[in-house]
């Protein structure tokens, strides 16, 4: 067991504080605000010791740990793991504050906090597996931990029901992706991840093919969609940041490890990706504009904005475009953020108000004037609307597409313009609905439309009052708020930290 | 000192703006004279920078952003952009004032006030912004802004969907010029519009012809030409009458700007020849077809908001012919349209506050009881015509002067005969609303002064403007100098 130690630090942290917080929980005390800051404690630690690797990883060099071999951990640091993973664990840490009020919902904090570090263990060490059964191992240390987090309200049969769904597919997922390796192990008699030295053959073409199914029912690609709204739509809200906002993006990136590493040329890997980039573009955006409940509406949102950062990587594989690549990357980080922050603002709208539905979101400017206006800014966000940070990852996207150099490139620039259109069919509406005061026939039979500018007629008394929000839901819908804000207007920094996952990328599918 | 201008006429209506809504509980009714303040003080700016251009310095300012994607904060004022910004101060001023006393005070004002000042700001950005994100960022601020304005502050109960529409449609244009600009900057590599025009890029010609049918496109859905123009009768007659005289007066000429500055300035006249009889032809249709849904209109608001769709089919047919005083004729009509614009929007408002309604064949013989209003509209209808000694008669001379200076004469003759279209729905409306009898129980009452005052500001600047037109001319002939390549 050799190599740089900070490479196994985070995952290492997050493993055992889940442990110990399990304990402690048990053992110490069940308060929930406690809990929540121990949990994010630990995420920040594992967010620390990343930080050293950002200085030594380039696309030259790979800090790695561990042994190669069976039974042996080996995990590498490359540009891209480490920008997912850095998403993640911040995501996490403001998720876990956020549960430090939402979770009186739910209770059972003890397996709560602990299957959340679980969640997040299970992703960097997926995302910096160097071989494919350490990528194995963490892929499903992390979709168990999530099948159990979208259950988790289990006294409703819809969660059930969505958490069941969710570990069929995604059990049909994993076995494809064992066959996948043991197709591949039969061939090249290894299951180490590095550059190919020589093009696939017959079984390693076989096992590819499994790879982009199973870890395509994780990354939501479309036709392997079904699951997502579903399980984003049942789960906790605080879960569903975390499981829309960096999840689901992780194992896409795992997958373009695979396939690129597995001898995937790059550019047939961008065709197939811009053409199913279509797709989840398409049917993300177009169902989202049919949803009734918000967090499904959310979750279709998902769908399509994975499509765009499939067409971004899809385009700078293809094309041999840096600058593509990582504007799907800085998409990524865009999105995990505004999500994040949508689903957030929905969960406090559930947490104070019991609001599901679209229409029972009306009156949220009266009552949670905070969560209305910071709702509004992630759904601009995600509308692409300047200066947010969704604006900034459409002018990168746009900007990388433009390079395109033939006729697929610019369908998918078609493509995503007219889904740019699509998304603003529903977030504005929603944002209007944030806006629109209650009225009484919205206690009763509620009606479709939404006239921002009717003054309210019978407004009863509760719910003209604002009503105060708890700081452990203030803290983080605040700070993603100015995330959402600054990485828009400032995005510099940003675009700095994903520039080397670009090019890391496209040295891998070449 | 110039730069610092440039700032404080950029920054002054957005801090305002945002620092609005601490005005609460019985402070609101201040909100409105704050954002007149702001308003003016930019104005004051703006005359300051008026005296930079005129000693020959271009004010500027840069700094850098976000050098990765070679993106600086860059500023420029210069004779193109003049008219266009001194049009969307005014405008803007005086449409605040008049806010005074058309909005009712509630608890929203300073929000309202506060949204007033952010479309300005992003007007005023648009136009003083030297970088392709920079400009598109405040294009998007103003629709924004003006869209939140229809959607909360809107008349009747279709506002929620008129805003939805307006928005909608305005970002398919967005989206197009977004293209535009992204495709400037990837076959370029330049984001500076101060460098793109110095050094104009030489392209593929499908690829330039390419970007100039986004830009024309994209700008033409911000004008609402014909037929792209949907949008605007909705979105004018439902917006309240503040932001309809901004949206008709202000905004509509960030298109023309917009044309002026990107495909114009930018290609060669090579590429645009192909352009000039499409967009000619396109003005005259929109000319047309404006003037007669105007004449077959009921609504007094929506006869005036099809008259900005003729009227932006004037200066369309101007930039169409790419001659010197059609495209100086198009810049000038906005100053003049904008001028004549605002003062119809705000006699109809004041019609609608003094009698309650809105609908033609319900008013009638107001000329005793509103002889200021008579006096004003009658202006404004008579200067929409295009008749001497009138503002717009100058700008239309000149559109249609250029008109004859291309090989298209029979169109340039069918765009002169629509002024006589124009002249029947503008005297039939002034005639139907105060000279003919009065119908039955309809009562008048005073409209406030604030509402007053700016609208007898209007009609006296739409005469100043038509007898002493010297400066107005002077500014726009060194504007088109700029995108023609003389200057």
């Amino acid at each position: 067991m050799t190599g740089d130690v900070w490479v196994v630090l985070a995952p290492a942290l997050l493993g055992s504080g889940a442990f110990a917080i399990y304990l402690v929980a048990r053992l110490l005390t069940s308060r929930n605000d406690l809990l929540a800051l121990l949990t994010a404690l630990v995420f920040a630690a594992a967010l620390v010791a990343l930080v050293p690797l950002q200085f030594t990883t380039g696309v030259g060099h790979l800090p790695a740990w561990g042994r190669f071999g069976p039974g042996g951990a080996f995990l590498r640091a490359d540009p891209g793991a480490l920008v997912v993973a850095g998403v993640a664990l911040g995501l996490g840490l403001l998720v876990a504050l956020y549960s430090g009020c939402y979770l009186a919902l739910d209770r059972r904090y003890e397996d709560y906090y602990p299957l959340l570090l679980l969640l997040v263990a299970g992703l960097v060490g997926m995302v910096m597996a160097a071989d494919l059964f350490n990528l194995y191992m963490f892929c499903e240390l992390m979709s168990a931990a999530a099948y159990v987090l979208v259950a988790f309200r289990r006294h409703t049969d819809t969660a059930i029901e969505a958490g069941f769904k969710y570990l069929v597919m995604g059990s049909v997922g994993t076995v494809t992706i064992l066959l996948g390796i043991s197709f591949v192990y039969r061939e090249t008699g290894t299951l180490a991840l590095s550059q190919a030295t020589s093009a696939p053959g017959p079984w390693t073409r076989a096992g590819l093919a499994c790879f982009l199914v199973g870890l395509g029912i994780k990354s939501a690609i479309v036709p392997l969609h079904t699951w997502l709204p579903d399980a984003h739509g049942r789960a906790p809200s605080s879960i569903s940041a975390m499981l829309s906002g960096i999840i689901v993006q992780s194992v896409f990136y795992a997958l373009l490890k695979v396939c690129l590493g597995l001898g995937w040329a790059g550019r047939d890997l961008g065709a197939l990706l811009i053409v199913l980039s279509l797709f989840n573009m398409t049917l993300g955006n177009g169902l989202a504009l049919v949803q009734t409940n918000t967090k499904r509406l959310l979750g279709y949102s998902t769908i399509a904005q994975m499509g765009y950062i499939m067409l971004s990587v899809g385009v700078g594989l293809r094309y041999d475009v840096p600058v593509a690549i990582q504007a799907g990357f800085f998409l990524l980080l865009a999105h995990a953020a505004m999500k994040g922050l949508a689903f957030l603002c929905k969960g406090v709208c559930h947490f104070y108000c019991d609001a599901t539905t679209i229409n029972q979101l009306r009156g949220t400017a009266t009552r949670l004037p905070l969560v209305a206006v910071a709702f509004s800014v992630a759904l601009a966000g995600l509308a692409g609307m300047p200066p947010l940070a969704g604006f900034a990852a459409k002018w990168f996207i746009l900007m990388g597409t433009l390079r395109s150099a033939d006729g697929l490139g610019y369908v998918g620039l078609a493509a995503f313009l007219l889904n740019s259109l699509l998304s603003l069919g529903y977030c504005l509406p929603l944002i209007g609905t944030l806006f629109t005061r209650k009225t009484s026939q919205d206690f009763g039979e509620t009606s479709a439309s939404s006239d921002f500018g009717e003054l309210s007629q019978g407004v009863s008394e509760a719910s003209e009052v604002s009503i105060q929000i708890s700081p452990w839901m203030v803290v983080p819908i605040v700070a993603l708020g100015a995330l959402v804000l600054a990485i828009g207007l400032y995005p510099g920094p940003w675009l700095g930290w994903t520039a080397n996952a670009g090019v890391y990328l496209l040295a891998l599918g070449r | 000192m110039t730069s610092a201008l440039l700032l404080t006429a950029l920054l002054l209506p957005l801090v305002a703006g945002a620092l609005l809504p601490l005005w609460r509980g019985r402070r609101i009714h201040q909100a409105g004279r704050v954002a007149v303040a702001a308003a003016a003080l930019v104005l004051a700016c703006v005359v300051g920078l008026l005296v930079a251009l005129q000693r020959g310095e271009t004010p500027a300012l840069a700094l850098t952003w976000i050098p990765a994607a070679g993106i600086r904060l860059a500023l420029q004022l210069d004779w193109l952009g003049f008219p266009f910004l001194l049009n969307v101060v005014v405008v803007s001023l005086l449409a605040a004032v008049y806010g005074w006393g058309y909005m009712h005070a509630d608890a929203r004002l300073p929000a309202f006030y506060a949204l007033l000042l952010f479309f300005m700001g992003g007007m005023v950005g648009t136009v003083l912004a030297d970088d392709l994100f920079l400009f598109f960022i405040f294009w998007e601020l103003m629709l924004v802004a003006s869209c939140a304005l229809i959607a909360i502050w809107g008349e009747g109960e279709q506002a929620g969907r008129v805003a939805l529409k307006y928005f909608i449609f305005t970002q398919v244009g967005s989206l197009l010029v977004l293209i535009g600009l992204i495709a400037l900057y990837v076959l370029t590599g330049t984001s500076s519009l101060a460098q793109l025009r110095a050094a104009p890029p030489v392209l593929d010609p499908r690829w330039a012809t390419a970007l100039v049918t986004l830009f024309a496109v994209g700008f033409g859905v911000k004008m609402a030409v014909f037929p792209l123009h949907t949008w605007l009768p909705d979105a004018h007659s439902v917006a309240p009458m503040p932001v309809t005289v901004m949206l008709a007066a202000a905004m509509l000429s960030m298109g023309v700007y917009g044309l002026l500055r990107f495909p114009l300035s930018i290609f060669g006249p090579l590429i645009l020849a192909n352009f000039s009889l499409p967009l000619m032809i396109a003005g005259v249709v929109s000319q047309f077809y404006g003037a007669l849904m105007a004449l077959a209109e009921e609504d007094i608001k929506r006869i005036i908001a099809y008259s900005s769709v003729s009227q932006m089919g004037y200066a369309l047919f101007g930039l169409g012919t790419l001659s010197q005083p059609g495209l100086a004729g198009a810049a000038m009509h906005m100053v003049n349209q904008g001028i004549v614009k605002a003062l119809l929007f705000m006699g109809v408002g004041l019609v609608m506050r003094a009698t309650g309604r809105r609908r033609i064949t319900n008013l009638g013989g107001l000329r005793h009881a509103l002889p200021l209003t008579t006096l004003g509209s009658g202006v404004g209808a008579l200067a929409i015509a295009g008749s001497p000694p009138f503002c717009a008669f100058h700008s239309e001379w000149q559109i249609f002067a250029g008109g004859f200076q291309t090989p298209h004469t029979a169109v340039t003759i069918l765009a002169v005969l629509a002024p006589a279209l124009t002249a029947a729905y503008a005297l039939w409306f002034i005639r139907r609303i105060f000279l003919d009898p009065r119908p039955e129980g309809l009562e008048v009452s005073v409209p406030p002064l604030a509402m007053r005052v700016p609208f007898a500001l209007l009609a006296f600047l739409a005469l100043a403007v038509g007898l002493y037109p010297a400066p107005l001319y002077d500014w726009v002939m060194r504007g088109v100098l700029i995108v023609t390549g003389g200057g």
